[in-house]
């Protein structure tokens, strides 16, 4: 870290900027339907008044800026507004958009200006009374409000003397970024207005692609060392971890600012630059929660992508994640996706794989409980001979789990997002806001629990069928009581073959299970014409749905938590790493390819030295070449998390992953602390 | 069952000597040879050292090992404690924060070469193998070999050992290891020897030299316990010995601090009868003087 990015670094830590914050509650919702705007008009407005309201801070030799000012975002919609459109319409996670990917390499490229042309050219073809129009007006409106806040930043930076920061945005927004640098702070302020328009999950995309060419270009003309590329991509980074308490998902940390690198272009080559390494340096220089680091891999892949990930996997963030192009880009190819944008993926905010600039896919619409399916079956297994027969049970409740949620996802509301729309390919053709859908609509359904089912599954065949230990009435009876009383049936389940020790009785239900719910799946269209995508994630699933959920018959007791994503059950010792990679690559994994990793936590002192960082690199290897589909490693230590819990304030900046994005542990419920925790004691 | 263990004799378990006792198998195990590599741990060892950070290896017995840390006080386990290890299995799951396991269990070499084979392809493609290590598994050599039988050349094999076994178990080594890990660990004084490792060094260097004549390829590790085996006489003493071998290179391995944490588990005390908080000398250039290639672990 050099002493300029380190001086901006303890600022972050300092907190202190977040005193110049003005925290009124503004109100516009009322003003906004007095005037009968449309709901399109009202995000534009907003959007305006937000960046009108907002300060430009600009700090002794800032070079990227934008640091939120204003802390609250009215709402849009009246109480009663917003209480008729739940009542009317199916309103997901708030309604708004987000967690998709933007076309940043355009906009960066060609300018918001360019951007305005085209949608003024585009506003001859429709009516000036049509919605059409309206939208593109909406997204006029919003560009200015992009230059309202850069000029701001502008004069700010002139007053200063952040002469480079004022130089810059002399050019872009406006025009086009001429290099990395200009690029960044288009991107940042982008991203900033993003964020200022109440999207959620504004994630990175293709980072190292979009910005390579400038990059690039900059090396070339020697207008950039490698050193000073560094620094500024360092800059960029800490910028996006300014504000990111205004952004919490459902903990503090979810906020979906994940950014892609690296990836197998369409001629089979794979790619990995020195922009995207220059990432991974910049990310393990710093150690801060956002950007959240993916990397795209594939079996052609160099091992020295692997060794350089897993020095940043050595960091304790849980970066990088890893995804498998030769999975994930066949698997989406297969579910309708063109072939250049399949090639084109990046993740939404944790692990959903999405296409960048061109989608609507709402990749975490729902989630689905397996452990409760197979509980449901037991509860209605009366006449049941054979195991076949149970498992047709599971395997009907499942078809009306999916057939439930994908009826649930009907009349969806949408709330439009125009300066998003500016940003994503085709609105300012068709004049269609992306909230109303892209060129892809598909809905994705995460599988919470799967280990947890294939395990109960696996002791009702050995402990009801094979063996006959006890039939259905007694593990009722047991599941009821929570196994008060039933302390040797319950000790049989957890005796019974889990998955994760690459053990065929149980790992060829989790095969079946991920097929059947592929096959669910592909049963059913949404309304916006999409499918809907079987996931092996779990978001935060696994302690919802876990809460409520009474004893289940792998011998889990009621309200225990599931594992996070694609993961052995909590308390299953498993005989390893090389089994638990084995176990969970048996699926067809390109079947359910919605997202969601197998986490795999080792002990830090795993990496105390170069070979076995090195051996981490090659499992990771190995994990891709068995055809898994995402993989991500924690480097943990337990004994250091208790310590944390203890006595919060001596590790205020001890940093934990938890669902599939990284947080501050202190910043987290007990709960989630407690989930992290106990996933740990199983893996020293 | 019965087990046997005395100074040069092996472990036989049950009426016929081929079964093996094992309390860990360890897949990615990362320390022990070149890349990945499952380690089987076996149960039982001669010596006594002083600094063992894997007690769980001593015993040749099974043992009911208990979790540290969580427990809640419920007495759930007084159910089982007392009772023959045998007839517990099953019971250990009652306890409501899943704390307690049995170390110790029993292999045939057909059983061990299969769930070794299983990774084979894994292992062989990441250059790889198993390593065998304890406790001390030469005792157990006979059953290691018929292992290896069954591996059928499958997978390259390593082999940690102290070498304090019975010359005609350290003569199936042959048989076993493409590769050996050989302790040397205080051999400048008999009596110090005794004291701190409980074993007779005499038994060990002449295991050294048989090893050393017997083309296997070989490398020394040298645990380096403060003003215990890091002293000048000691370290000339093992880079004399190692300079006169065939040894391929020398590995330190500094005196691990977390050493007791498996002993509470256990119902053991660790006693370690040196200063823990002092810092080893580790002085890779003494070894190199000799013209010994040296790591540090």
């Amino acid at each position: 870290m050099t002493d300029r990015v380190r001086a901006i670094y303890d600022r972050l830590l300092s907190r202190g900027y977040r005193s110049l914050r003005d925290g009124t509650e503004y109100e516009l919702a009322e003003g906004f339907a007095r005037r009968g705007l449309s709901w399109v008009e009202r995000a534009a407005e907003r959007l305006k008044f937000m960046a009108d309201k907002e300060k430009a801070v600009v700090f002794e030799n800032d070079r990227i800026g934008f640091i939120r000012t204003v802390s609250y975002l009215p709402p849009l919609l009246t109480d009663a507004e917003e209480r008729e459109r739940k009542d009317k319409y199916f309103v997901f996670d708030n309604g708004g958009v987000g967690n998709i990917s933007s076309d940043f390499g355009f906009t960066v490229t060609h300018g918001l200006e360019f951007q305005r042309s085209r949608i003024k050219k585009s506003m001859e073809s429709f009516a000036t009374d049509s919605a059409e129009y309206d939208e593109l007006s909406a997204m006029l409106t919003c560009i200015d409000a992009a230059y309202v806040i850069a000029d701001k930043y502008r004069a700010e930076a002139i007053k200063q003397g952040c002469s480079e920061l004022a130089a810059a945005l002399a050019r872009v927004p406006r025009q086009g970024a001429s290099g990395f640098y200009e690029g960044l702070v288009f991107l940042r302020l982008l991203n900033y207005m993003l964020w200022l328009s109440g999207n959620k999950h504004n994630t990175l995309g293709r980072f190292d692609r979009y910005m390579g060419k400038l990059y690039a270009a900059d090396i070339a003309s020697g207008a950039l060392t490698r050193g000073s590329a560094l620094e500024l991509t360092e800059e960029f980074f800490i910028s996006l971890n300014f504000d990111a308490d205004l952004y919490p998902g459902i903990q503090q940390g979810d906020n979906g600012q994940s950014l892609m690198l690296g990836g197998k272009d369409p001629d089979g080559r794979y790619v990995f630059g020195d922009l995207a390494e220059l990432c991974l340096e910049a990310s393990l220089d710093l150690g801060l929660i956002d950007p959240k680091i993916n990397v795209r891999v594939c079996a052609e892949m160099p091992d020295e992508v692997y060794i350089l990930g897993t020095e940043l996997t050595k960091r304790g963030l849980g970066f990088p994640q890893y995804s498998n192009d030769d999975v994930v880009i066949p698997a989406l190819v297969s579910l309708g996706y063109d072939e250049d944008d399949a090639y084109d993926y990046t993740v939404a905010a944790c692990w959903e794989f999405i296409t960048p600039g061109k989608g609507m896919d709402i990749p975490n619409i729902d989630a689905l409980s397996f452990p409760l399916l197979v509980s449901r079956a037991i509860e209605l297994a009366c006449d049941v001979k054979t195991f076949e027969d149970f498992y047709s049970l599971v395997k009907s409740e499942l078809d009306n789990e999916v057939r439930r949620i994908a009826e649930s996802t009907r009349n969806i509301s949408v709330m439009p997002s125009p300066f998003q729309s500016v940003l994503t390919d085709d609105c300012i053709t068709t004049g269609r806001d992306i909230a109303d859908g892209g060129k892809y609509n598909n809905y994705g359904i995460h599988g919470a629990g799967i280990a947890n089912a294939a395990d109960a599954l696996a002791s009702v065949h050995k402990n009801i069928f094979d063996e006959r230990n006890f039939d259905f009435e007694t593990l009722r009876a047991a599941l009821d009581a929570n196994f008060d009383g039933y302390s040797k049936e319950r000790a049989l389940m957890l005796d019974a073959p889990k998955t994760g020790n690459n053990d065929e009785f149980a790992d060829r239900l989790l095969v079946r299970l991920v097929e059947d719910f592929s096959d669910a799946c592909a049963k059913h269209r949404n309304e916006r014409g999409g499918i809907f995508r079987a996931g092996t994630g779990t978001a935060m699933y696994y302690v919802w749905l876990s809460r409520e959920l009474g004893a289940t018959a792998d011998g889990r007791k009621k309200g225990e938590p599931f594992a996070a994503n694609f993961s052995p059950a909590l308390g299953v010792r498993t005989d390893g790493a090389l089994s638990v990679i084995q176990s969970f690559t048996k699926p067809d994994l390109k079947k359910c390819c919605n997202g969601g990793p197998l986490t795999l936590e080792f002990h830090d002192a795993v990496f105390r030295n170069e070979t076995g960082s090195r051996k981490v690199a090659a499992l990771v290897k190995t994990f891709i070449q068995l055809k898994g589909h995402q993989l991500q490693l924690n480097s943990v230590n337990r004994d250091a998390l208790t310590a944390a819990r203890k006595n919060p304030d001596a590790h205020k900046n001890m940093i934990v992953r938890v669902w599939e994005w990284s947080g501050y542990f202190n910043e987290l419920s007990a709960e989630y602390q407690d989930h992290v925790i106990k996933r740990l004691e199983y893996s020293e | 069952m019965t087990s046997d263990i005395c100074a040069f004799g092996s472990i036989r378990y049950g009426n016929t000597d081929v079964n093996g006792l094992v309390f860990s198998v360890e897949e990615f195990a990362l320390f022990d040879g070149p890349g990945i590599r499952t380690a089987v741990f076996m149960k039982g060892c001669a010596m006594r050292c002083k600094w063992c950070h894997n007690p769980e290896g001593l015993s040749a017995e099974k043992q009911l090992v208990k979790k540290q840390g969580r427990c809640i006080g419920c007495g759930t386990c007084s159910a089982f404690r007392q009772m023959p290890i045998s007839d517990v299995r099953q019971l250990l799951n009652l306890c409501p924060q899943n704390l307690w396991r049995i170390s110790g269990k029993e292999y045939t070499p057909d059983e061990l070469a299969e769930k070794l084979l299983k990774n084979a392809d894994i292992l062989n493609a990441n250059g790889g193998g198993v390593t065998f290590s304890g406790g001390e598994c030469l005792l157990q050599a006979r059953f290691l070999a018929d292992t290896v039988a069954k591996l059928g050349g499958r997978l390259h094999v390593a082999v940690e050992t102290g070498g304090y076994v019975s010359e005609s178990d350290f003569g199936l080594i042959k048989d076993i290891a493409d590769f050996v890990f050989f302790d040397l660990k205080l051999i400048c004084d008999k009596e110090m020897a005794r004291y701190y490792t409980g074993a007779d060094i005499d038994v060990i260097l002449r295991n050294f030299d048989t090893l050393s004549k017997s083309g296997i390829e070989f490398a020394v590790r040298m645990p380096l316990i403060p003003s215990v085996t890091d002293t000048p006489q000691n370290r000339a003493a093992v880079a004399e010995r190692v300079k006169n071998s065939n040894a391929a290179y020398l590995e330190l391995l500094p005196y691990n601090k977390l050493a007791g944490s498996k002993y509470g588990g256990l119902g053991m005390q660790y006693t370690p009868g040196f200063d823990e908080s002092a810092e080893p000398v580790i002085d890779k250039e003494f070894f190199r003087a000799y013209g010994i290639d040296t790591r540090v672990y």
